[in-house]
């Protein structure tokens, strides 16, 4: 069964960039994909359009069944947790605190008008950070926390939401090498024991592939590559990272030379 | 050895934009031509430095001791004024301030009207809105209050409105990316990170009406504001040396209490 279905997206920004240009797949439940591609790629604003963050220009995205569109986002949300570069944590309040933001889909605003959570929310953001391991700092300000611990809290909300589905947008692409690995091997775990879909966005092939089951190869907005790690050769990391205009390209190879 | 050629402007071309220059010099020849309009007179300025320290040696005075009760009085309805319209004012300008900031408001007619409403409210100074209420509500301290809470929402609100759109968006994106409501996206990420600058907006707000609701008095509408202005009248320094001190010592007050709440807040408790 698919968990998230993209049915010939297109994306053409304001300004006019064509981001996206006819992507079409289906990622199965329970499967960890990583998408690889250079800067520019579209693969940040293929994973924003699952989440509902941006809309489509044609085309539709499904999760489990349902179309992503303005009307039932706030109930795609709650299925649908994200993972971001910069992690988007609510920099002044307590690191448990913004483990339970993910709570804030399934609650009224009734009680979050005056920051109430029920007793359950707490024990779910409880079992969430110790998850990723991070029981200690739950009373810190999220913004003393290492790069590494943050990315932390941002998957413990993540998991606090109680998703289907785990979009993470370049994760570690602010980390050290250390924080990168731990962060892989947290979000490999959590496909696998909890079966939750996992969709990444990475620039580190090596990293993509040591922990995916599935890549997928983007350039200029389309998918240029689809398969196992095993099937990643030079060849197509030549045709993923390939630049328009550039016949030789000195960069290109000195780079894959050690990818 | 320095010539002129070894100097330049981090410009193209090494000169000032032509625009600059000109509106400088404009707005400088502007002032010089039109300061007259308002009898700007340098010889009628220093000519009075006698007159200024005549009125200076004046204030120093033995002060009226006897006042000091009446004072206390006055100074503590003029605190309790502030302090009221001050909350009155917050509990209204934070929902105003929401639907007046760009990334905030429901809707960007929602947003022109709210933000119409609040320059109406701070158009005209306290004491013309307390000449307003006095006539509405009577004399006291009750039009006072009323018309320090109105003039301060129109600030407040808009100051709020621009903490707001200033807030990063990527933590409204990793809340509202996580299923949470429109309310909920304002309430947990806009509001904690605009916190700092609300505070700041308050403290000063404070500051300004407590000097505001040190003259609502001159116009019926309660405080040390008739006292003043009578002492001034009837050249009672005495009491007036008093009503200065008293003034400048519950704003240097509220200063220091102010730098110290704010820092907090930025920091975080200390560990």
């Amino acid at each position: 069964m698919s968990a998230i279905s993209i049915q010939s997206i297109s994306k053409r920004f304001p300004n006019g960039f064509e981001a996206l240009k006819g992507i079409d797949t289906e990622i199965q439940s329970g499967s960890f994909t990583v998408v690889l591609g250079p800067s520019g790629a579209g693969k940040s604003t293929l994973l924003r359009l699952v989440n509902g963050l941006e809309t489509p220009t044609t085309g539709e995205v499904r999760i489990g069944g349902d179309v992503v569109d303005g009307h039932k986002l706030r109930h795609i949300r709650s299925r649908v947790a994200m993972v971001f570069q910069q992690f988007n944590l609510v920099d002044r309040l307590s690191v448990v605190t913004n483990v339970l933001t993910g709570r804030l889909a399934q609650r009224s605003w009734v009680g979050s008008v005056f920051y109430l959570f029920r007793q359950e929310d707490m024990g779910i953001a409880r079992d969430a950070l110790s998850r990723v391991g991070l029981t200690d700092k739950a009373w810190s300000r999220a913004d003393k926390l290492s790069g590494g611990q943050q990315q932390r809290v941002g998957i413990a909300r993540a998991l606090a939401q109680q998703p289907k589905v785990i979009l993470a947008d370049e994760p570690v692409a602010s980390l050290d090498p250390v924080s990168s690995e731990e962060i892989m091997t947290l979000l490999r775990e959590i496909c696998d024991r909890d079966g939750i879909t996992v969709v990444v966005n990475l620039h580190q092939v090596d990293l993509a592939r040591r922990f995916a089951d599935r890549i997928i190869g983007m350039n200029s907005g389309k998918i240029v590559f689809d398969g196992s790690p095993e099937q990643v050769t030079q060849s197509v990391l030549r045709t993923i990272y390939q630049r328009e205009g550039i016949e030789d390209d000195n960069s290109l190879d000195m780079a894959l030379a050690y990818a | 050895m320095t010539t002129v050629s070894t100097w330049r402007w981090p410009t193209p071309d090494g000169w000032l934009p032509l625009p600059l220059v000109g509106g400088v010099l404009a707005l400088l020849a502007g002032l010089w031509l039109t300061a007259p309009l308002v009898e700007v007179d340098f010889v009628r300025l220093f000519g009075s430095v006698g007159r200024m320290i005549d009125f200076a040696g004046q204030m120093f005075v033995t002060p009226d001791w006897s006042y000091v009760p009446q004072l206390l009085e006055k100074m503590l309805e003029t605190i309790e004024m502030t302090v009221l319209g001050t909350a009155i004012a917050i509990a209204v300008s934070l929902p105003l301030g929401i639907l007046a900031a760009r990334n905030a408001t429901p809707h960007a007619v929602v947003y022109r009207l709210t933000r119409d409403l609040l320059s109406l409210m701070r158009a005209l100074p306290e004491l013309v809105w307390a000449l307003v209420f006095v006539s509405a509500v009577g004399l006291g301290p009750l039009p006072g209050v009323m018309a320090l809470a109105f003039v301060t929402v129109g600030f407040m609100g808009k100051f709020f409105a621009e903490s707001i759109e200033v807030v990063d968006p990527k933590a409204v994106e990793g809340v509202r990316a996580h299923g949470a409501g429109w309310l909920q996206v304002r309430l947990f990420a806009m509001l904690p990170q605009a916190l700092p600058d609300f505070v700041g907006t308050v403290m000063y707000i404070l500051d300004h009406n407590l000097r505001a609701a040190a003259i609502l008095g001159l116009v019926g509408a309660g405080g040390i504001g008739y006292d003043l202005v009578m002492s001034m009248r009837l050249f009672q320094y005495e009491r007036l040396l008093l009503i200065a001190l008293a003034i400048y010592l519950v704003v240097t007050a509220l200063d220091r209490a102010s730098d110290q709440l704010r820092s907090r807040i930025i920091h975080g408790r200390r560990q």
